[in-house]
């Protein structure tokens, strides 16, 4: 009998999850991985061109990276939900890509009730009708134990990478990391690549004064997290000396607190009395608490017209009013260039670097 | 001694197109008074823009206006928290944010706001109890605000069938009809839609709403045109255009700048909707209406044109 042809599954690139989403659709799935080529000024053109005018930005991204691995040779494309517009992105996508002529099978997860366990069924029958549950749940939570790496390393090499004394050891110890999880097959191989990262960056020597320049990200859930997107903001950043702290990512939204972030909403009563946004509890509070820790800055991260991240602006002004503490607001589009970027953090650093040594 | 009556202040905006009886109505039943901004002009419009983070949508620096407006004006402004009915039942996360929103814009000025909250799918909070718990907020008793509840929705449904027969002869008379596909803040605010509409009378043209329809089977019907469209206001007009796109000559999409959900789906409406003239209309702040006013020449000239009567 011949065997059934597997599906070639590719998921927008986001952030460095890819790497989790390969190791869950190869390993959990049994389906090939077909990951999306990295994300170049060809995909934010090829996105912006077929994109409506006024979407937010990742729209334009999601669909210019889902072009290049049809082009890569994807056969099934799979699309999140989501709370903002996000949860809407699926169907205009398809259409669109439809209409452009691109043949495909699209799973989208907005089409099925998230609320109900047996959908989950339903989508993973949709890639493979004999799926073995069993071993999807251990290969899949094993993917998640990646993710949970893959967050913790990010945020501590954000934290130093800044102070490295050596020629570039951290950022090489760092990107090691991500090729072993890229390129990871079984559990051994992702335990050993999260071993290998800690005992390495906690080996090379830094050189960092005792009281750094410390910067809080706050913003959007895509573009804040994403390099490509944001312009290697906190690479930026980091690099003129300064410790980057972002609480957003996608353990901690996620896997730590679900769609409950009531304790999060505690300290913050005065300043929103109800979710404002899929993530404003999350970035109220983080805001208020890096203000609170002393933090010298605060960056706040969005995408053009991204509606519940403009709302929460208000709120981190006022933070900024109480605490005295200096915000700075990016919004980047697909005409966002590097050189604006570098003048206005350069700018951002001249005056925390200077209030800290007035102050 | 004698109770001071509540006064309660309704910013001429967003919802209060939607929810103007039920407002009105719920809080006379429970003997208090309302005060709503007057008619946005020049002045709300340069108020709110203003007050308003620059990217946010026209809609919002109007409502903006209104609330500054009625600041001083009233014991309470309303400002409801409206997040979803349901499952792909939702209304854009702006509606989330405006409560905490106003209260952070003017927290200075000392005026009180009051809010309620519908969040069927994540608080299992449906429209009827967060009514109470408000009523409840104001001193009132559960029974009391239920009650009014009540008599204020059934206010609310029967004004809104009363409208919806007016517009459904609309339909009937001769003469060339074009649909508006619009938010009713957008279609019915004097700053945005409403010279749109008075354009097109002008022109001879009969305007009809797209959202002016029976909603629950606009509801249904929305769901042909876009099966995972979540806004319901967006699946109440998706559900109009359904219903009525044979018995009009033209549409337009008109929209506030820069509007989340109307981004999305009106670029789907054009991608779906074939057979009949569309205009994608999206209004911003700009003072005059002659850039408008060319727009809609151009696009009745259009539907003349294919009609052999030009």
């Amino acid at each position: 009998m011949a065997e059934v042809k597997k599906r070639s599954v590719s998921f927008p690139r986001y952030a460095e999850y890819s790497c989790a989403f390969k190791y869950i659709v190869e390993q959990a799935l049994g389906c090939r991985y077909v990951m999306p080529p990295a994300l170049t000024k060809r995909t934010m053109e090829l996105g912006t061109k077929y994109s409506p005018d006024f979407v937010c930005t990742p729209f334009k991204t999601i669909l210019g990276s889902m072009i290049e691995s049809l082009e890569a040779g994807a056969d099934t494309l799979l699309m999140t939900h989501g709370l903002c517009r996000l949860g809407y992105y699926g169907e205009l996508l398809e259409q669109i890509l439809r209409d452009l002529g691109y043949q495909f099978d699209f799973i989208n997860l907005s089409d099925y009730d998230m609320s109900k366990k047996k959908e989950y069924i339903r989508i993973l029958r949709r890639f493979d009708p004999k799926v073995n549950y069993a071993r999807f749940l251990v290969q899949f939570m094993e993917g998640l134990r990646m993710v949970e790496y893959v967050d913790e390393v990010t945020g501590e090499y954000y934290k130093n990478c800044g102070f490295d004394a050596t020629d570039g050891q951290y950022k090489r110890a760092y990107q090691d990391f991500l090729t072993a999880m890229y390129t990871a097959q079984n559990r051994g191989d992702v335990e050993a690549g999260y071993r290998a990262v800690k005992r390495s960056l906690q080996s090379i020597p830094l050189d960092k004064p005792q009281r750094p320049l410390r910067v809080g990200i706050v913003g959007e859930f895509y573009t804040a997290m994403d390099a490509f997107s944001n312009l290697e903001v906190e690479q930026k950043l980091a690099d003129m000396g300064v410790e980057i702290h972002r609480w957003m990512n996608v353990t901690n939204q996620f896997l730590r607190y679900g769609s409950g972030q009531k304790n999060l909403r505690v300290k913050i009563q005065d300043l929103s009395v109800y979710d404002m946004g899929p993530t404003s509890t999350a970035n109220i509070w983080y805001a208020r608490e890096c203000a609170e820790r002393g933090y010298d800055g605060l960056i706040h991260i969005k995408s053009a017209a991204c509606t519940p991240e403009i709302d929460v602006m208000p709120v981190l002004q006022n933070i900024s009013a109480d605490y005295k503490i200096p915000v700075l607001y990016l919004t980047y589009d697909a005409q966002t260039s590097d050189v604006g970027l570098m003048t206005r953090l350069e700018a951002f650093y001249d005056m925390i670097d200077m209030r800290k040594k007035v102050l | 001694m004698e109770k001071e009556i509540i006064k309660i202040g309704l910013p001429r905006a967003l919802l209060y197109y939607r929810y103007r009886v039920l407002w009105r109505t719920f809080f006379q039943e429970l003997g208090m008074e309302t005060v709503v901004s007057a008619p946005t002009d020049h002045a709300i419009l340069e108020r709110g823009t203003a007050l308003a983070i620059d990217e946010a949508c026209l809609s919002l620096k109007i409502y903006l206006g209104h609330v500054a407006a009625l600041v001083g004006q009233c014991d309470y402004i309303l400002v409801p928290r409206v997040s979803n009915f349901g499952r792909h039942r939702a209304m854009c996360t702006r509606f989330e944010s405006t409560p905490d929103l106003a209260r952070n814009v003017f927290r200075n000025s000392g005026q009180k706001f009051l809010s309620y909250e519908v969040d069927q799918e994540m608080q299992k909070t449906g429209e009827e109890d967060a009514f109470v718990e408000m009523g409840k907020s104001l001193g009132c008793t559960a029974k009391a605000a239920r009650k009014a509840y009540k008599v204020a929705k059934k206010a609310e449904l029967s004004h809104h069938k009363e409208r919806v027969q007016r517009y459904e002869q609309q339909y009937k008379k001769d003469g060339m009809k074009v649909l508006i596909a619009a938010h009713s803040y957008v279609a019915e605010d004097p700053y945005m839609g409403r010279m749109v509409s008075d354009y097109l009378k002008k022109a001879g043209v009969i305007p009809v709403r797209a959202d002016m329809v029976d909603r629950e089977a606009a509801l249904k019907r929305g769901r042909d045109l876009s099966p995972t469209c979540k806004w319901e206001i967006s699946r109440e007009i998706l559900g109009g255009i359904a219903m009525h796109k044979e018995d009009v000559d033209g549409i337009i999409l008109l929209s506030a700048f820069p509007c989340g959900p109307d981004a999305m789906v009106n670029e789907l409406i054009t991608r779906r909707v074939k057979g009949v003239p569309i205009l994608n209309l999206v209004l911003d702040s700009q003072s005059g209406t002659a850039g408008v006013e060319t727009r809609l020449e151009s696009f009745i000239d259009i539907i003349r044109f294919q009609e052999g009567k030009l």
